[in-house]
This record gives C-alpha cells, sequence and structure tokens, in this order.
C-alpha cells in the first residue's frame, strides 16, 4: 500500500481525460449524475447524523465546526478525480446538494447556493492544474478550495455577528479539514473504487490497472 | 404470426418444449432469409468481421477474431458459459463496447452496411436486470426518452408511445410509476422503450433470467409477438434454453475464450453440442436438474446449536408445557402470522401505509429443515425475510429465534431460586407453592419481560422449590431484533439477492472466515475448514484474489459459503440460485444440503421448483394491493411549477439577509408561516395535519437557527439581540424551503430545466434519472447496513472507530452500486439514441407548464423581499 502510494504521488502526471476534453460521453455524465445522488443522501444522512460530533467540538470553540462542515465538500473532489473533465467537480457536488436539499434539511435552499460555492471552489483546484493532475496533492488543493467561498458565504448568512477573529478562523479551519478530509478521504475513496474494478471506464480505473501490471 | 422463419433441418430434433414433445418433419427445407417482409424492404443484416475485444486490465481477450454474419429476420439465440463474452458480443452489435468500458478493438461490425449507431435507436437492446434501463419514473416519458432523442415532434409522440406499449401488452395508464411494474412488465416497458424507435435489430440480455415463470413467459411472449409481426432481427443470450429453443432458428455456442465453436440450425446443433452445452453449465431442455455439489463433511460447525433439546419429540412449540416432564423440541425459528405495514409520510400530512406483505399462516422451521416462501414477485417474500431476519418490525405478529443451546440445554431441579444465574422468579398468579399450575419465570438477570433469554419453569405440582420434577424448560426464545450485530450473527445468516452487496473483506479466504473470526471463536481448524469449503466449491483458486473481481456466479458462491461457514442455526436465502448456470446451481444447492446435513434449518424465497420440491413446508405469499395516491384534496402546492417551488425557497435568502431583526424579523416571519399553512391545507387532511407536518419540517431549521443563536450569542460579544436576531434570519431563509421544496417532481424538473431554463440536454435527463433512483439509494443504504450487521461486523457506539469504519464502508458500497448502475443506464440510453443528442437539440414529451398559480406562488414568496425592501428604503429598521 505504502509503496505503491509513493509511485502515484510521485509520478509528475495523472492520466488525463479522452480528448477533446470537453466531449463528455454518456457513461461519464450519468456517473456524475448517480455519484452525486449517492452522495446526496449520505449528505443527508450526515444532516443528522453530524451534531453529535458537532456539538463538543462547538463547545470547545464554535469555529472548530468547520471539521463537520468538511464532509460536505467530498462529492466535488471525487467527481473531478473520477471523470477528470472541466465541470465535473461543479456538477457532481451540485447534484450531491439538490438531492439532500429535497427530502429536506435544516439549511433549505441555501443547501442548492452551497453546493454551487463549494463545488466551484473545486472545480478552481483542477483548473490551475489543466486537469492533467490527479494525484493525492490535487485532491488536496481542490479539497482545500472548495472551502473559502462557502466559508464567505456562511459569514454572511450564518455567522454574521461573530467577530473578525472568529469568521478568519472558521474560513482557515474549513479550509484545513477541506484539504484532509475532503481532499484526503476523496482521494482515497476514489482509489478503493477504483481497485474495486469499478471505474474500468475512467482514468484512474486505468491508473489502478497499470499500479497492478508488473 | 411468423411471416420469416428459418426452418430447422434436423430429422431428429426431439427435446421438451413447455411439457410438449415435438420433432421436426423431416425435408421441411427452407430458406427464405432475405426476402421483403409484408412487402417491406428486409432490413437487419449483421455482419461482424475479426471482432476482437479485450478490456484494459484483462490479459486475454473477452472475443477473439470472431465472424458471424445474421440474416435479416433470423433468430438466433446465442449461448456460452458464463464470461464467454455473451454480453459484450451483444454491446459490440449494438455499438456500445465503448460506452462503459475501455479496451483495445479490433475488426468490424455492421447492420446494413452502416455503423451500429449510424440511426439512433436501430439496434434495440434489453438489459438481464429489470430496472437497469429505467430511466423516468412514468411509464409514459420512458417509452418517449428515445423519441426526445431523436428529436420528434411533441404532437407525434403519444401515438407511438401508446402503439409501442400496446405491441408489448403494457395497457396501463402514461402516469403509471416504473417503481410500481413487477419486473416482467419492467422488462416489457424496456421492449416498449427500443421498440419505439422502429429497430431492425432486436438484442435481448437474459431478459428473463430474473424472473418468475408466469413473468419470463409474458416477456418472451411479448417478444414472439413483436419480432414476428415487425420482422425484426433478433438475437437473445440466455443460459435456460428451453422456452427460447421453440422460438428461435439458430444456435450459436461460444466458447470460454469467446470464440464461436457451433452454429447452426437450433435442433440440430443442439443436439450435436448437447453434452458440450450441459459442460458449459447450459440448461439444456430436457435434462435432469444437476447433481448437487458433493461438499465434504466437517466443514461446518455442527449446527445443532440451533436445537436446544436434541433428542425430543416435538410437543407444543412455544408455549409452556403442562404435563410433567414435557420437553418440547424448540423450532429455531417461529413466526407467528405477520403483517408488514409500509408507511409513506408526505409533508402536506396525509400519511399513506399500506400492507407491503402478509404471511397469513404461522412459519417454523427445524433443525435440518427447508422451508419455502413462494409467490409472484412483488409478494414481500424479500419483505418476510428481512422481518424474519428482525430488520424490519413486523405490525402484527412476531419472530423468534431460539436461544443457543448453552443457555437453555440445562434442567434445573430444585428451586430456581437458588441456582446461581436465576435472579428473579415471577409468580403468575396466586401462591406459588399451592397452585398447580404455577410458572416461574427464571430469568438470568434483568426484567423477565424485557430479555431475551427468559426461560420457563413450569411447575408440575406442589411447591416449586422442593420438586425435583422442575425440569421443563423452554426457551422462550429470541426477537431477532434486539439483538446486536454478533449475538444475530451467531444465530442467523442472510444471504440478499445481490451478492455483491455482502462482501466486506478485500480477500475471498478472509471473506469466508469473517463471521467466525468477529465472534470470536477460536479454531485451530478455521483456515482449514475454510479452504475445504472453498475448494469443493471450485474457488480453491482464488482464496487470495479480491471478492469483488469475481464473476456474479463465484461471488454467488462465495456469498453463500461465507454467510455459513460459522454454522448459524437459520440461514434466510433471496432466490439463492435465481439466473444462475448449472455449475452454480449444483454448487449452491450442494451447499445448503450439506449444511442441513449438519443441523441447519433453511428459510428461502424462491422461483426455483428444483429447491421448492425439497421443502418440507412451502408458504405462498399473495401480493399485496398498492394504495392509490390521492389525487384530489391535494394541497394546492402540490401542483406547482418546481421552478416556482424553488424561486419561492430562493426568494426567502436574500429576505433572511436583508431583514432587520427586531419586530421587523419577527413581522416577516409570522407572514411566511400564514402563507405556509395557507400553502399546505387540503380538502384531504384538514388544517391540523398540515399544521403538524409543518412542525415536524421545521424542526431541523429550529435546531440549526438555535444553534446559529448560540454560537453568535458566544462569539458576538454575549448580546442576546443578536443572538434572537440570528435566530430569526435563519428561520427566514430556511422556513419556506422546509414547506416548498418536498413537492418537487424530478421529472418536471428536468422538463422546468431544460425547456424554460435552458440547461444542457444531457445533463439535466441524467440529473433527473439519478434522482428517481434516490429512494433506491436509501434502500440500498439500509440493506448494506444489514448485510454487515448480520455478517457480525456492525458498528458499536461504544466504539466510535467502528461507526467511522461501517460509515466509509457503506459510502464506499453506495457508490460502487451506483456506478454500475451509472454504467447500465449509460448503455440502455446510448442504445436508444441519447449520445445523439449531444449534436442535436432532444425534443421533450411534456411541456414545461406554469401557470397562474405559479405565478402566484412567486408573488406570494416575493411578498416578505418587497417588505424588507420597502423597510430598508424608508429606514425604518
Amino acid at each position: 500500500m505504502t509503496a505503491s502510494l509513493s509511485t502515484t504521488t510521485a509520478r509528475p502526471g495523472s492520466i488525463r481525460a479522452s480528448a477533446p476534453l470537453m466531449a463528455w460521453r454518456t457513461v461519464d455524465i450519468l456517473t456524475i449524475a448517480f455519484l452525486g445522488a449517492a452522495f446526496g443522501i449520505a449528505y443527508w444522512g450526515w444532516g443528522l447524523a453530524y451534531e453529535a460530533p458537532a456539538a463538543p467540538l462547538k463547545a470547545l470553540f464554535p469555529p472548530l465546526a468547520g471539521i463537520t462542515g468538511a464532509p460536505w465538500l467530498i462529492a466535488g473532489v471525487v467527481g473531478g478525480l473520477v471523470v477528470r473533465r472541466p465541470g465535473a467537480a461543479l456538477m457532481c457536488e451540485v447534484v450531491a446538494a439538490l438531492v439532500s436539499m429535497i427530502p429536506g434539511t435544516q439549511w433549505g435552499f441555501t443547501t442548492l447556493i452551497s453546493g454551487v460555492l463549494q463545488g466551484l471552489g473545486a472545480e478552481v483546484g483542477f483548473l490551475l492544474l489543466g486537469y492533467g493532475s490527479f494525484g493525492l496533492a490535487a485532491a488536496m488543493l481542490a479539497g482545500a478550495l472548495s472551502a473559502p467561498l462557502e466559508a464567505v458565504y456562511e459569514w454572511l448568512v450564518y455567522w454574521t455577528d461573530w467577530a473578525w477573529g472568529y469568521k478568519i478562523a472558521y474560513l482557515f479551519i474549513l479550509t484545513g479539514a477541506g484539504a484532509v478530509i475532503a481532499g484526503g478521504l476523496g482521494w482515497v475513496i476514489t482509489r478503493a473504487l477504483a481497485a474495486a474494478g469499478a471505474l474500468n471506464a475512467f482514468p484512474p480505473g486505468q491508473e489502478a490497472r497499470e499500479s497492478r501490471a508488473v | 404470426m411468423r411471416s420469416l422463419r428459418v426452418k430447422r433441418h434436423g430429422s431428429h430434433a426431439l427435446f421438451e418444449v413447455g411439457g410438449t414433445r415435438r420433432a421436426d418433419a423431416p425435408g421441411d427445407v427452407v430458406d427464405d432469409v432475405g426476402v421483403a417482409v409484408n412487402g417491406r424492404a428486409a432490413r437487419g443484416a449483421i455482419e461482424v468481421d475479426g471482432l476482437t475485444w479485450r478490456p484494459y486490465g484483462r490479459r486475454a481477450p473477452v472475443l477473439r477474431d470472431l465472424s458471424l454474419s445474421v440474416a435479416p429476420g433470423e433468430r438466433v439465440l446465442l449461448v456460452g458459459p458464463s464470461g464467454s463474452g455473451k454480453s459484450t458480443l451483444l454491446r459490440a452489435l449494438a455499438g456500445l463496447l465503448e460506452t462503459a468500458d475501455a479496451g483495445e478493438r479490433a475488426g468490424t461490425v455492421t447492420i446494413d452496411g452502416a455503423a451500429p449507431g449510424a440511426r439512433p435507436g436501430a439496434v434495440g437492446l434489453v438489459l438481464q436486470e429489470p430496472g437497469a434501463g429505467v430511466v423516468s419514473a412514468t411509464i409514459g416519458r420512458d417509452v418517449a426518452f428515445g423519441l426526445e432523442n431523436i428529436g420528434m415532434p411533441r404532437a407525434a409522440m403519444p401515438a407511438r408511445v401508446a402503439s409501442a406499449l400496446a405491441s408489448v401488452g403494457l395497457d396501463l395508464p402514461l402516469d403509471t410509476p416504473t417503481a410500481a411494474l413487477s419486473g416482467g412488465q419492467t422488462q416489457r416497458l424496456a421492449l416498449a422503450g427500443a421498440l419505439a424507435l422502429t429497430p431492425s435489430v432486436l438484442l435481448l440480455d437474459e431478459p428473463a433470467a430474473m424472473l418468475d415463470a408466469e413473468n419470463a413467459a409474458g416477456v418472451r411472449a411479448a417478444v414472439d409477438e413483436v419480432v414476428g409481426t415487425l420482422g425484426i432481427t433478433l438475437v437473445v443470450v440466455e443460459h435456460v434454453l428451453g422456452p427460447w429453443v421453440e422460438m428461435v432458428d439458430r444456435l450459436v455456442v461460444l466458447d470460454d475464450q469467446g470464440i464461436i465453436v457451433a452454429d447452426g440450425p437450433v435442433g440440430e446443433t443442439l443436439d450435436q453440442e448437447r453434452d458440450a452445452l450441459l459442460s458449459m453449465g447450459i440448461w439444456v431442455p430436457g435434462a435432469p436438474a444437476p447433481a448437487p455439489l458433493a461438499v465434504p463433511t466437517g466443514v461446518f460447525v455442527p449446527a445443532a446449536a440451533g436445537d436446544p433439546f436434541p433428542g425430543h419429540a416435538s410437543g407444543m412449540p412455544w408455549s409452556a408445557p403442562t404435563g410433567s416432564g414435557v420437553l418440547t423440541v424448540t423450532p429455531v425459528l417461529h413466526a407467528e402470522p405477520l403483517t408488514i405495514v409500509r408507511r409513506t409520510h408526505t409533508v402536506d400530512g396525509i400519511d399513506t401505509s399500506r400492507v407491503a406483505a402478509a404471511l397469513p399462516e404461522p412459519l417454523e422451521v427445524r433443525a435440518g429443515e427447508l422451508v419455502a416462501l413462494v409467490g409472484a414477485s412483488g409478494s414481500g417474500k424479500s419483505t418476510v425475510l428481512h422481518t424474519l431476519a428482525g430488520f424490519l418490525r413486523p405490525a402484527s405478529g412476531t419472530v423468534r429465534l431460539a436461544g443457543t443451546a448453552e443457555e437453555s440445554s440445562t434442567s434445573q431441579p430444585g428451586d430456581p431460586r437458588t441456582q446461581a444465574t436465576n435472579r428473579w422468579i415471577v409468580n403468575t398468579g396466586g401462591d406459588p407453592r399451592t397452585q398447580a399450575t404455577n410458572r416461574w419465570i427464571v430469568n438470568t438477570g434483568g426484567g423477565p419481560r424485557t430479555q431475551a433469554t427468559n426461560r420457563w419453569v413450569v411447575n408440575t405440582g406442589g411447591d416449586p422449590r422442593t420438586q425435583v420434577t422442575n425440569r421443563a424448560i423452554v426457551n422462550t426464545g429470541v426477537d431477532p431484533a434486539t439483538l446486536d450485530a454478533r449475538e444475530l450473527a451467531a444465530r442467523l445468516a442472510w444471504i440478499p439477492q445481490w451478492a455483491s452487496s455482502t462482501v466486506v473483506t478485500g480477500r475471498v479466504l478472509d471473506e469466508v472466515m469473517l463471521t467466525s473470526r468477529a465472534l470470536g471463536r477460536h479454531d485451530p481448524n478455521l483456515d482449514t475448514r475454510a479452504r475445504h469449503l472453498l475448494d469443493a466449491l471450485g474457488l480453491g483458486h482464488l482464496t487470495d484474489a479480491d471478492p469483488r473481481h469475481l464473476s456474479g456466479g463465484e461471488q454467488r458462491r462465495l456469498a453463500v459459503a461465507a454467510a455459513i461457514l460459522h454454522g448459524p442455526a437459520v440461514v434466510l436465502a433471496d432466490e439463492p440460485t435465481v439466473g444462475q448456470d448449472r455449475h452454480t446451481w449444483a454448487a449452491i444447492v450442494g451447499l445448503l444440503a450439506a449444511y442441513r446435513a449438519e443441523g441447519g434449518a433453511i428459510v428461502t424465497a424462491t422461483h426455483d421448483a428444483h429447491i421448492v420440491e425439497r421443502a418440507a413446508r412451502v408458504h405462498r405469499l399473495d401480493p399485496q394491493p398498492r394504495a392509490q395516491t390521492p389525487r384530489t384534496g391535494r394541497p394546492w402546492l402540490a401542483g406547482r411549477a418546481p421552478l416556482a417551488l424553488l424561486a419561492g425557497a430562493a426568494l426567502a435568502v436574500p429576505v433572511g439577509i436583508m431583514a432587520p431583526g427586531g419586530w421587523t424579523s419577527a413581522a416577516l416571519l409570522g407572514v411566511q408561516f400564514g402563507l405556509a399553512v395557507a400553502g399546505l391545507v387540503s380538502r384531504a387532511a384538514g388544517v391540523g395535519r398540515p399544521l403538524r407536518a409543518l412542525a415536524t419540517r421545521l424542526l431541523p431549521g429550529l435546531l440549526g437557527a438555535l444553534s446559529v443563536a448560540w454560537s453568535t450569542w458566544l462569539l458576538g460579544g454575549h448580546r442576546i439581540d443578536l443572538a434572537v436576531n440570528g435566530f430569526l434570519r435563519v428561520l427566514l431563509i430556511v422556513v419556506p424551503s422546509a414547506v416548498l421544496l418536498p413537492f418537487i417532481d424530478t421529472d418536471r424538473l428536468g422538463d422546468a430545466l431544460a425547456q424554460r431554463l435552458r440547461l444542457p440536454d444531457r445533463p439535466v435527463v441524467a440529473v433527473a434519472a439519478a434522482m428517481h433512483r434516490m429512494q433506491a439509494f436509501g434502500e440500498l443504504w439500509a440493506e448494506l447496513g444489514r448485510a454487515r450487521r448480520v455478517r457480525g461486523v456492525g458498528p458499536s457506539w461504544r466504539r466510535p472507530a467502528s461507526v467511522a469504519r461501517h460509515v466509509m464502508a457503506l459510502t464506499v458500497g453506495l457508490l460502487l452500486r451506483s456506478l454500475r448502475a451509472a454504467a447500465d443506464l449509460a448503455v440502455a440510453m446510448d442504445a436508444r439514441g441519447f449520445a445523439s443528442a449531444a449534436t442535436s437539440r432532444r425534443s421533450w414529451l411534456y411541456a414545461a407548464r406554469w401557470g397562474v398559480g405559479d405565478t402566484l406562488l412567486v408573488l406570494l414568496a416575493g411578498m416578505p423581499l418587497a417588505a424588507v425592501l420597502v423597510v430598508g428604503r424608508l429606514g425604518l429598521g
């Protein structure tokens, strides 16, 4: 595990999506839609459960809520890592937000706005790397960048009256947790899916096969 | 009916078809292939030349230099062992090899001289799993999907949809939910979806493998009818040949290398290749069922643990014995007649509940017995199994599992109160020393009514403390729903229909030993027993492989082996043999027989006549009527356009952000509540229930608002007014969402996003297709959790790490299944011209309706925003 991990992260570039990059295949579109829907179900479940770990963190230091907020950033990272086309991260996160919003969450319509902002952030991460790098570092970058727009938006809607120091702390905590939880865990999940043979039609599946081949 | 056929040549073709013997007369030589049918030009000629396909990551090609010609109107049955590339060949014929896979391809495939995708829908494809190709939530939309892709004008669509549905005998309203169809109806729906595009070639990938006999016959009749009437070229993949042989002209056999090894008129080829086909595991008509695989003895832990009183005759189970010294043989599982109710709670305050399944008579199974649950698909067999396993609580009836032997085999002469493990004695009436019928409940700890391991000690007369005849001890059994994961796994195993759902580990050997290890059983022979079992099942060479890389049949065998190696008293098996070839069938039947021989008990839901005939008792379940969704008396909001509902929710966001706080915000919130109640009131539900429903919907938002208020107080300088304003701000934002969003209809949302907002067609269709499977994904999440729990690896809240592992495993499992669903659906959608919609605009069966009511909704929802703007302008805040 550690050996293959180091070779993957050490390789300069990842396998790109088939050219032309903007030519989404049917399976690309459906995979993003279905991954988004599956994450949406998980997001909704997390919305019910997250207060359990969030409450003690908030009692300790309220901006630590950023840690329990980070799992909601994961769909964009995984969508981008799997399909590797422009818009994949954004669409996956937006679908996840939409799906988790409709049965009812404590945040209502703002869930969808958050989904757009988070997805845009992840998308920017992959764009900065030219849709050419999809290792752990890229995943962490996308995870980290999912956070800032969301944090600023939350200042506006939820944390309006926090003192500025706390607002800034929340921004940094959400960004760091985004890198580690959304980025790191998203990367781990993508590798697990590829190892299970579920991503054969996508670049990560090809990378998994190459790492297995001697 | 069939106007175009290649008659078979064989004069000795003699086989059983549907119980009748038929022989073809000699000299029946006709070859009218290529002749025009009903005056139409014959089309549907398939030419495959030198086709080789090697998916990346596989050493050997799946198809190897394959060439095949099929004449227009010919009917071909394509067979081969599992893994021989039959499904792959069908995808190649449809031009969809690279839709959901990547690999190296050589050679050509043409349909009437053109590439298979040249005319969208020219090659129709029906997949094995019912529902794999369902795109929409209603059958009318689903059939119209292909027509929309080719941009057919809206006015022309309804007639084509209706005639396609009529031709497959689906005489149902167009707004029938696709989720309400049986498996057979769903397959006929897929057929109708293909027929709407007037295909010249129809490809069927084991269309009846997952169906019961009646539904399978319905699908075959529909195929026979449409193929005969329309003169379509037919290629069917099947491994149960019997019923198809009568319908086809030609048999093509692939071997496990993906090479055609036999090809000719069906009767003749069947005669010549009979032995080869049998050795491939194919169900050849007339051949007896294969001999169940011999599993060596000593592989299982004797399952006698489930029989607390071995060697005693059956008495009156589950009631306290009345005679002196009577011991009863306890069934390992017993259920009183069950009713399982499924409740749907809708936000408009209408609760609908319907009986999802009913077990009409008591069910019990003893050590070594097999009990079968039969009934048409949709009759609730799986639901009853779920209830027997304790996953669902019945609305009426009870389920009891026997305790384990060590808990109940000790009879206790003397005074139960002096026994070391007795903690509580309850007299059920009167003075125990004088009552002949006293029953003493001896409990091993805790309150007797809540304990799983209650034992009844029946006094046979006199003072129980002095009587040495106090022996009758009956274990009252355990409600499986009260057990934790390991207690449940020790007693009961569950083999779900989806074998791949149950994979927990990354290695075949670990998978088989998982539950034994989770139960902490230190058995030095465990490894040896596991290897013996895998050898017997033909999986011996795969001990170190990743279970998820196995074929479907291998996964099935592994799932059964992994469920029972630790010797649970009872196994609940959901359709264990459905869709399996003869080899896997023999392995599973042999495995279950060996397990019974060791004292295991089995309850199985099955359509398989061979299994039913092995059953000690058969319970027939009847389908329960479906509840009709009330169409009248629904609240005003239920009929509103999705964009109006979204806009109403969105308009509240600036209200919350800009609201000045204090009494102004409180007043705005009051207005929102008033509007919410007005929109929710319905004739059917009155006022009270919508109000209660509203309260339920608002609870999460209320908690969120309180949380914000608290953190604002803490971090905003401990000011109560700021905290109250934060509380009001969040409620102003989320109250309209909580009321409006649940009324969004996902199909109509797709219509609106594409036609009103002009978002790109294909992503919109994909998202709508994914969203109407949300319910299925939710159920899948629950099923994955159960599959882990019943194998003894459920989470414990005392160990947070186990919870995290559990959630991670369920998430990855859900993602795996959704990825496979996406890949299957991609193939089904491209077969209906979805890829062609990338270059031209789709049409839509239904316009995105927008009425006066929708405008009114937006205006009403905009009132608070207008008020906030006015207040802000006037500086009143």
